[in-house]
């Protein structure tokens, strides 16, 4: 993808990495061949004088959408019409453009502000340029639709202005315009990445190609830490085609893992001398690991006292005194990220100069990466983003540049390394299995007056090492609005050879499981509507009003039909508030999901299209995560590929409806927020039609 | 080596490659056309489907000795514009988010309504349920073989 390094911006950023000072160096333009020029208002804004507009959009593309969101924030500040810029992915510069990682839902949220400011500074460059030129006040301007208009009707296209606009320095603190006054935000607005993704066109990190490239497969241990005993390099080098074995590593949280790479002239050919190979490995007892031990382990762990990760009152001294007490234990299984694209890199690493091509969530990661690894300095690392065929975090980490890299380094040629999809479903690292205890008291009038919540899980920061603290990451999702005045959530930390890291909501999408489907117990307990329940502990206006929005308008108070269970949750992610409501029925003997409605409020919403396609994205992923999991078996993963563990299909969809709550605060992330509330939704309507609880995920279709 | 010889989205193309190689990576490696993706390997998600004679196939698992002689059309081939109603329609429903299985979606559609312009919903299902997509866009795509099977 094309980069704006071209241009010398004056660049600053503040110690937190994440504002930029408005600036750049007049006078420096791209020629183009026409004779026409393009100027540069700021990093992420140009202006060619022969009219076109080009935004700058600098986080990677996913399938977020924020390759259209990005330039519709510019767009409504520049005073521009969105349909009529061109729209280009911007260079991988943390100078240019503060952290460029998509993750935590968080690109909108945190980069709003800044987008408004970069669009409003250079219209208000654009309107300086047109008052000195008519030489009135600048008062008398007014910016819309690409040009500048005096009080008196005299009109200049941004076009004209921008050369005399690009001289001037740029206003730090422009006025922002009105939210009441946004003509883009807000509307749903066409994505300009979608015909490029029906044709064919949209490249990926998979489609590159690179002239005298490699292509690579690395053989690793099933057993993660496995170590290389023998191989057969011989076998593997007698397949046509094949140029080279080696032995390889990438890091994961801080510890290595290892593997046996085949390098060859075509990846068919890597892939059968990879076969041929015969790795053996040195497991190290780690084949004693499965999900009878992990579970034993983790039964055992759940005894113990852990360490607090949130309190009020004295939930303990209510346990000890109530012969009330209710308890339930909730579990969750290892989840893999599944991108439809498996994990791919092409790296080329030189004497003095690198650069990577590829799709990745991190792209400042992967320059300071090679950079530091390769002594090379930053500014001779090339970094070349293209469309992720998915992410859900597992495009947040370096591990598998950090093999091509290797290999590249090690062969002298540039090297296209791609992961199978039994390597990207068995080597991880994946999302953390769980298991939640719950113990709560009801007082006389049938409110929870004391509740406690033990998470015992692995945790992401902390894999490695002797520190079995507990940290605040493990509690992710636990709802502590609920006013209930005794309350403690608790953490056991678990450390196993089992690798773990960021996935789509990440603790949100299993601690809610458990809180959602416990409170739910306990409004049937209390013999009370499950949302009228949450309603009386709840004063936090964003979560009433969701909660109240989708009983409207899932008709809750409705009679059902006596074949419909209904079930609702809540849950708050990336400061995204969504209530759910599921409806399951029976069907060819079994009890599916049929409608899933959501009301959610995200603050101010940029393209509602988007925030819809991602809540329905969110909900089939979350829906997936019911029916299938991971299962360790001598110390590995049992599931090679889709054949045994499944998507969720076309033909499983429920109908999904999405409510989004019109507001004018700040953004809040949309990415991952519908998920949380799937699972303890559908299992707290499976309950409401027949009676069962379940507690352990995945659902057993055949017992239900 | 072998020389395997076919007509690509109306050419005629022929390529010297181990015949054993899947017309997937003679696709992608040899003859540059990359909007048919590989995900799974072993036919199940769809990423690969193409159309072999007007019928679509599994590309990742089909030998290219198995195609020789045939006539084959890739995503790239599908419409000169991206105009053919199914991508029209995905377009208009806005059914792509990452849009990387959405080559496979496409063909899997365009052969569908191909050879049954209007299709129940239960054979809608009995297509469309063999191709896979983690991002979750079912319920566009519902919309949108709907949407198409107007348009066309």
């Amino acid at each position: 993808m094309t980069g704006v390094s071209r241009r010398k911006f004056i660049q600053t950023t503040s110690a937190s990495g994440v504002g930029l000072v408005l600036g750049f160096v007049p006078g420096k333009s791209n020629q183009l061949v026409s004779g026409l020029s393009e100027i540069d208002l700021n990093q992420f804004i140009s202006v060619g004088t022969g009219g076109q507009i080009t935004l700058f959009s600098h986080r990677p593309e996913m399938g977020q959408g924020t390759y259209q969101s990005i330039p519709m924030i510019l767009a409504e500040e520049l005073e521009v019409n969105i349909d009529s810029v061109e729209i280009k992915p911007s260079a991988a510069s943390q100078e240019l453009y503060g952290s460029q990682m998509v993750v935590g839902s968080r690109s909108i949220q945190t980069e709003f502000e800044k987008l408004r400011k970069m669009g409003a500074s250079a219209r208000e460059m654009l309107k300086q340029a047109a008052a000195n030129k008519w030489n009135i006040p600048l008062a008398q301007c007014h910016a819309e639709d690409g040009k500048v208009i005096s009080q008196t009707g005299s009109t200049l296209t941004y076009a004209e202005l921008a050369t005399e606009a690009a001289k001037l320095k740029p206003p730090q603190n422009p006025v922002l315009k009105n939210p009441a006054e946004f003509k883009i935000l807000g509307n749903p607005v066409q994505r300009r990445d979608i015909p490029l993704k029906t044709n064919g066109m949209a490249e990926f990190g998979i489609d590159i190609s690179v002239p005298g490239m490699l292509f690579a497969s690395v053989e690793r241990s099933p057993v993660f830490l496995g170590k290389i005993e023998s191989y057969n390099a011989e076998q593997a080098l007698k397949v046509p085609g094949v140029k080279h074995v080696m032995e390889t590593k990438r890091t994961v949280y801080g510890r290595e893992r290892f593997g046996v790479a085949v390098l060859a002239d075509s990846y068919w050919a890597a892939l059968q001398g990879r076969k041929a190979l015969k790795v053996s490995w040195h497991n190290q007892n780690l084949d004693k690991v499965s999900d009878r031990t992990i579970s034993e382990d983790s039964l055992k762990a759940a005894r113990l006292t852990g360490d607090e990760l949130f309190g009020r009152g004295n939930p303990a001294e209510i346990f000890e005194s109530s012969d009330q007490l209710v308890e339930a234990s909730y579990q969750t299984p290892y989840q893999s990220h599944v991108p439809m694209e498996p994990m791919n890199a092409t790296v080329r690493i030189g004497e003095n100069s690198a650069e990577f091509w590829g799709s990745t969530q991190n792209p400042n990661g992967i320059r300071s990466f090679i950079s530091k690894t390769y002594d090379i300095p930053e500014d001779r690392v090339n970094i070349n983003y293209t469309f992720m065929g998915g992410g859900f975090g597992r495009r947040s980490m370096t591990d598998v540049v950090e093999e091509a890299a290797d290999l590249s380094k090690k062969s002298g040629a540039p090297v296209k390394l791609l992961w199978t999809r039994e390597d990207d479903q068995t080597q991880g690292p994946f999302r953390a299995c769980s298991l939640n205890v719950c113990k709560g008291v009801l007082d006389e009038s049938g409110k929870i007056i004391a509740l406690e919540h033990k998470v015992i899980a692995q945790e992401i920061r902390n894999q490695t090492g002797d520190d079995m603290t507990a940290g605040r990451q493990l509690m992710g999702g636990i709802n502590t609005d609920y006013k209930v005045p005794n309350l403690t959530v608790r953490g056991v930390l678990q450390k196993r050879h089992v690798p773990i890291s960021y996935w789509r909501a990440v603790y949100h999408s299993t601690n809610p499981f458990a809180h959602e489907c416990f409170i739910d117990e306990l409004a049937h307990k209390a013999g009370k509507d499950p949302i009228a329940f949450r309603l009386e502990m709840l004063d936090h206006p964003r979560f009433v009003q969701v909660l109240r929005v989708v009983s409207e308008k899932a008709r809750w108070n409705d009679q059902k039909p006596p074949d419909v269970g209904r079930g609702v949750a809540i849950a708050e992610r990336s400061g995204a508030y969504f209530a759910m409501v599921v409806e399951v029925t029976r069907k060819n003997g079994m009890v599916v999901p049929t409608r899933i409605t959501t009301a959610l409020d995200l603050g101010i919403c940029i393209n509602p299209d988007t925030v819809k396609a991602q809540t329905e994205g969110s909900i089939v992923m979350g829906l997936g995560a019911c029916y299938a999991g991971l299962n360790i078996e001598k110390g590995a993963i049992k599931q090679q590929n889709f054949n045994t563990y499944p998507l969720l299909r076309y033909g499983q969809c429920p109908e999904i409806i999405t409510h989004i709550i019109e507001s004018h605060d700040p953004p809040d992330g949309a990415g991952e927020s519908g998920l949380p509330t799937v699972a303890p939704a559908l299992v707290n309507a499976i309950f409401d039609l027949t009676g069962k609880r379940i507690r352990k995920l995945p659902l057993e279709t055949s017992t239900i | 080596m072998a020389i395997a010889k076919f007509r690509i989205n109306g050419q005629n193309k022929q390529v010297d490659v181990d015949p054993t190689m899947p017309l997937l990576w003679v696709l992608r490696d040899y003859l540059g056309l990359t909007g048919t993706k590989y995900s799974c390997g072993i036919a199940i998600c769809g990423a690969c489907t193409v159309h072999i004679d007007g019928n679509q196939a599994r590309s990742c698992v089909l030998p290219v000795s198995a195609v020789e002689g045939k006539e084959i059309t890739t995503i790239e081939g599908l419409s000169a514009d991206n105009d053919h109603p199914v991508q029209k329609a995905w377009i208009e429903q806005q059914v792509p988010q990452c849009g990387y299985c959405q080559s496979g979606q496409i063909m899997a559609a365009a052969s569908l309504l191909e050879n049954n312009p209007n299709p129940s919903e239960e054979e809608i299902v009995q297509t469309m349920d063999t191709v896979l997509c983690r991002c979750g866009a079912y319920p566009r795509i519902k919309k949108a073989i709907k949407r198409a099977s107007e348009i066309k």
